[in-house]
């Protein structure tokens, strides 16, 4: 049966972590995250679980790095400086392949910037947080309910894809508090994909040697199974080497685990498209505002409608293409200066996208977006 | 019903947040629906802190209260109340703690500001100065009629600790009398 809460998007993030089988959490409390370590920290232990605080955000994410290599599932939490500081180890995460949950909610910035207002300014950090080549699994909440079924599934995803899964939510979905409408707990259990292990004997274990569109498979460390764990180019068995088709050949696999299996990444939600005449595209906390303005447009007799993203990388990038070949007037709304706009430009083949943006730490009101949707169209 | 919209305001620290939690949940428990948001300053004490209640029997999408909608606000702290003021509507209700907020005397002519001694109620009256959060619900709630007492009440004492019951009832109480004995005053003065 669904279950009826009352709490807060960082309140239930930690709780869905737990309820997916998170069983560490390593990192460094920032505002406006600190509830999700807060509440953790709490309900960690009763389940036989560990939380630690760290000295810093980087100790943090090794910490859950490490703890993931040991076969549990780990995640950590922060704001975007804390994402800034986790860079350099979501790199490694990505080139080791190592899942991990990584909550990032999304403040004022850049660097210390707002920390107490929101924004959507981490959604180009989500896509490219550390140097080098991988493609990024980005999830974004844009409601209370979402703050708990996002962070199961970025689990599921991470033991799947074998590599970060960042689940941006925002100061405003963070701390607002309301009522959710959570998932039947049984469902959630039975709803739980463990990573892939290999059972066979340990001399014929390769965890890297995997066909080139799946994800490497990891073994919990210290079992029985040997093998080299490295941020470098590494081989079959996880060994360092410059050899020039096996570095090729890596890259190609992070991309294409991803790439060619796209239809179990992507998830949208359509508010009132079918017989829209002007679709604006918004995510997170903006698309709350969004759906109160469409509202209100439409009491006026103006269709619009809303595509919003729930998995911002990849992106949804066909449909995108699509809508923008369905629709002639579309607005973008997001709380950073256009960082989901370029995707949309490139997904649609447009330049003609209208935006509305704002980055002085205040939410959207819906009067905001009515005024630009009377304003261009 | 139509949707209530109230606003406290405070300074971070005085917990005028607890309010705001207890009224939300206190409505979604009648099978409503309630948002609590806070706004807040990076300062950990003393920055000017807004706590916004929306309540309603259909769903609530946009968190915030919208400025101008605002018909009920209580305010502890004259930095936060000249702040946030802007958001009540013409003719709102806005109650003060007379000894912290210094409203001026257009704000009299456009709202209808009511003066309850919040924090010496708590401190004086009721003996303990944290119960200011229970004595400004029972006033907000005298004020709005939005939720059943009993249901309110019940919710609150859901929310703090068992020893402390006993003066949050009372709290409740005596937050209810002065409010009750302001809106008598505010009627013969009409």
């Amino acid at each position: 049966m669904a279950r009826e809460v009352i709490s807060s998007g960082n309140d239930l993030a930690a709780i869905a972590a737990v309820d997916a089988g998170c069983m560490f959490f390593g990192g460094y409390p920032i505002t406006p995250s600190s509830e999700v370590m807060h509440t953790i920290s709490d309900l960690l232990p009763k389940v036989g679980g560990v939380c630690i605080q760290m000295e810093d955000e980087i100790a943090g994410i090794c910490a859950a790095i490490g703890a993931s290599m040991s076969g549990v599932r780990a995640m950590t939490a922060t704001s975007g400086p804390g994402m800034s500081l986790k860079a350099e180890n979501l790199g490694l995460a990505q080139m080791a392949e190592v899942p991990l949950v990584v909550v990032d909610v999304m403040r004022g910035g850049p660097s210390t910037g707002l920390p107490t207002r929101v924004s959507q300014g981490d959604v180009s950090q989500a896509k490219n947080p550390s140097h080098g080549d991988y493609k990024s699994i980005t999830l974004c909440a844009g409601n209370l309910d979402e703050c708990y079924t996002e962070v199961i599934r970025a689990f599921n995803l991470a033991d799947r894809f074998m590599q970060p899964v960042i689940v941006l939510l925002d100061e405003t979905i963070g701390h607002m508090h309301a009522k959710a409408v959570l998932p039947d707990l049984e469902e959630v259990k039975a709803g739980i994909k463990p990573r892939k292990t290999f059972e066979g004997p340990a001399e014929e274990y390769r965890p890297y040697g995997v066909a080139q569109d799946e994800p490497a498979v990891l073994n919990p460390m210290f079992k029985g199974y040997r093998y080299h764990f490295t941020g470098l180019h590494h081989d079959a068995m996880g060994f360092p080497t410059e050899e020039i088709e096996t570095c090729r050949k890596l890259i190609d696999r992070l991309f294409r685990k991803v790439d060619e299996h796209k239809d179990e990444l992507e998830s949208n939600e359509e508010f009132m498209l079918d017989d829209a005449e002007i679709l604006i595209i918004g995510y997170g906390s903006a698309s709350l505002a969004v759906k109160e303005a469409i509202i209100r447009l439409r009491d006026e007799g103006i269709k619009a409608g809303m595509f919003r993203p729930i998995t911002l990388w990849p992106s949804p990038e066909e449909r995108l293409y699509e809508l923008g070949q369905k629709f002639d007037k579309v607005l973008s709304v997001e709380l950073n200066q256009g960082q989901y706009l370029e995707e949309i430009q490139r997904a649609m083949g447009r330049k003609d996208i209208q935006k509305l943006t704002k980055t002085n730490g205040r939410p959207f009101s819906p009067q905001d977006i009515i005024d630009k949707v009377k304003e261009v169209f | 019903m139509s949707r209530i919209i109230m606003r406290f305001t405070g300074v971070g620290g005085q917990g005028v947040l607890l309010a705001g939690e207890i009224f939300a949940a206190a409505k979604i428990k009648m099978g409503g629906y309630g948002v609590k948001t806070a706004t807040y300053t990076s300062q950990v004490r003393g920055g000017p802190t807004v706590v916004d209640i929306q309540l309603d029997d259909k769903e609530i999408w946009y968190p915030y209260a919208i400025d101008g909608q605002i018909g009920f606000m209580l305010s502890v702290a004259d930095k936060s109340y000249q702040l946030f003021k802007k958001g009540v509507k013409e003719g709102g209700i806005i109650v003060i703690d007379p000894n912290l907020v210094y409203p001026t005397e257009e704000d009299r002519k456009k709202w209808k500001i009511v003066e309850i001694p919040i924090i010496t109620i708590a401190k004086e009256e009721v003996g303990n100065v944290i119960t200011q959060s229970v004595v400004a619900l029972a006033i907000a709630n005298t004020f709005t009629n939005a939720i059943p007492e009993d249901v309110l009440i019940e919710t609150m004492l859901s929310k703090v600790p068992k020893k402390v019951h006993e003066a949050n009832l009372k709290a409740y109480e005596l937050g209810k009398k002065y409010a009750l004995e302001a809106l008598e005053k505010m009627k013969q003065e009409a």
